[in-house]
């Protein structure tokens, strides 16, 4: 039964993760009016995007549950691809946002054009919430649903357990949300950044790696190296690495390129972002 | 990098059902936590589909690194996943959800 508690917590951390950041980051806005304003605003969309998400993982999973023709299977494919992909992007541009703002939103609420761009980078947060929750619920869904069916005369400590899952990974948003309390804004932020972008990174390398699959893209060389005696992609706590990092045994060519232009280019995004969030404060400072 | 051109154009030529439905299709059944057959043998060099049917209890995650797959079949359906054409060599497969007991390998030769 451990392994359905693995499961339930494996496939819930990712959305957990995301929401737990944005919370955190949302709440710890909340120092001025116009702050504690946006931040409302902020929350709305967050919550909606998360009540969204669990229709997405229902609707996923039901569609799931009922494909049997190929053309449907692979168009489940194609759409899982293109979800991975649109999920890395989100998040990227996500942290870049956070990281424009640092700890205020006030800066860009001061003109009315600022707002509009404001307005969609809320519907940002909202759409990455909804595929966060929803990509890896609908998983979530069709293995209680499937096992529990399949497991009536054990059905308590199959609920027990499935509940094990869902308490370990809320436990890991609860921490993400008193994080800064135990430690200091700068810190949580900067931890936030990294686990999100490497998030994005392991996501990407899923859609790299299943368009190769596919032949959609050359491999160039495959694989370019065997790392699986050190740590297995395979084994459970590989998995988990592979999840979060975009980690691979035997990566081709391909995906590793992809993988450090993807580092290099948010390397160059960050600075430039955070450069311009300076040049700014120096000049609201020069302004007052 | 016409090569590349030329295997871009093919297998954008594939993607189209006609083709897929005349790959060969080699099945494959999930049933207590156990694939069978446990070791699939396929040709060098040949795009391919394994036709996955899952006899229960429950779902399970055909999922494969090696093989870049990952797809979740519900108790009771059936579904194929096509192969990029593979070099010679052994690649593991695994059922997600029966991490212990669901292993297997596909043998391209």
């Amino acid at each position: 039964m451990s392994s359905t508690i693995f499961i339930v917590w494996r496939e819930s951390i990712e959305a957990m993760l995301v929401v737990g950041i944005l919370y955190s980051w949302l709440k710890n806005q909340s120092l001025t009016d116009a702050e504690c304003n946006a931040s409302s605003v902020g929350m709305r969309f967050l919550w909606g995007g998360v009540a969204t998400g669990i229709a997405l993982a229902a609707s996923l999973a039901f569609v799931m549950l009922k494909v049997q023709s190929e053309l449907a299977a692979e168009a489940l494919d194609y759409f899982q691809i293109i979800i991975l992909l649109v999920a890395s992007a989100l998040i990227t541009q996500m942290v870049l946002w956070m990281r424009s703002h640092g700890r205020h939103l006030k800066h860009d609420l001061e003109s009315g054009l600022q707002a509009s761009h404001e307005q969609s980078n809320w519907w940002g947060m909202f759409a990455l919430t909804a595929i966060a929750v929803g990509r890896e619920g609908a998983e979530t869904v069709i293995f209680l649903y499937g096992t529990g069916l399949s497991q009536q005369n054990e059905m308590m400590s199959f609920i027990l357990s499935a509940s094990g899952g869902f308490v370990l990974a809320f436990c890991t948003f609860w921490i993400l949300s008193k994080g800064t309390r135990y430690f200091s804004w700068q810190l949580f932020f900067r931890m936030s950044e990294i686990l999100l972008l490497l998030l994005a990174a392991a996501l990407l390398v899923s859609g790299v790696d299943h368009m190769i699959g596919l032949g959609w893209i050359p491999p160039l060389v495959d694989p370019l190296w065997d790392s699986s005696f050190l740590l297995d992609d395979s084994s459970r706590v590989g998995g988990v690495i592979a999840a979060f990092t975009g980690y691979r045994a035997q990566p081709a060519l391909m995906l590793l390129m992809i993988y450090l232009a993807y580092w290099v280019s948010v390397s160059f995004l960050l600075r430039r972002s955070s450069r311009s969030h300076s040049s700014r404060s120096h000049s609201a400072k020069a302004s007052v | 990098m016409n090569k590349f051109k030329l295997y871009f154009l093919l297998s954008a030529l594939f993607f189209s059902n006609v083709v897929f439905a005349g790959l060969p299709a080699y099945k494959l059944t999930i049933k207590d936590g156990h694939f069978s057959p446990e070791i699939i043998r396929v040709a060098k060099g040949t795009r391919f589909k394994l036709v996955i049917t899952n006899l229960g209890p429950g779902p399970e995650e055909f999922e494969s690194k090696k093989l870049r797959k990952e797809s979740v079949i519900a108790e009771g359906v059936t579904r194929s996943v096509v192969f990029a054409p593979l070099k010679p060599g052994k690649y593991n497969f695994f059922g997600e959800f029966h991490l212990d007991t669901a292993q297997g390998h596909i043998i391209v030769e």
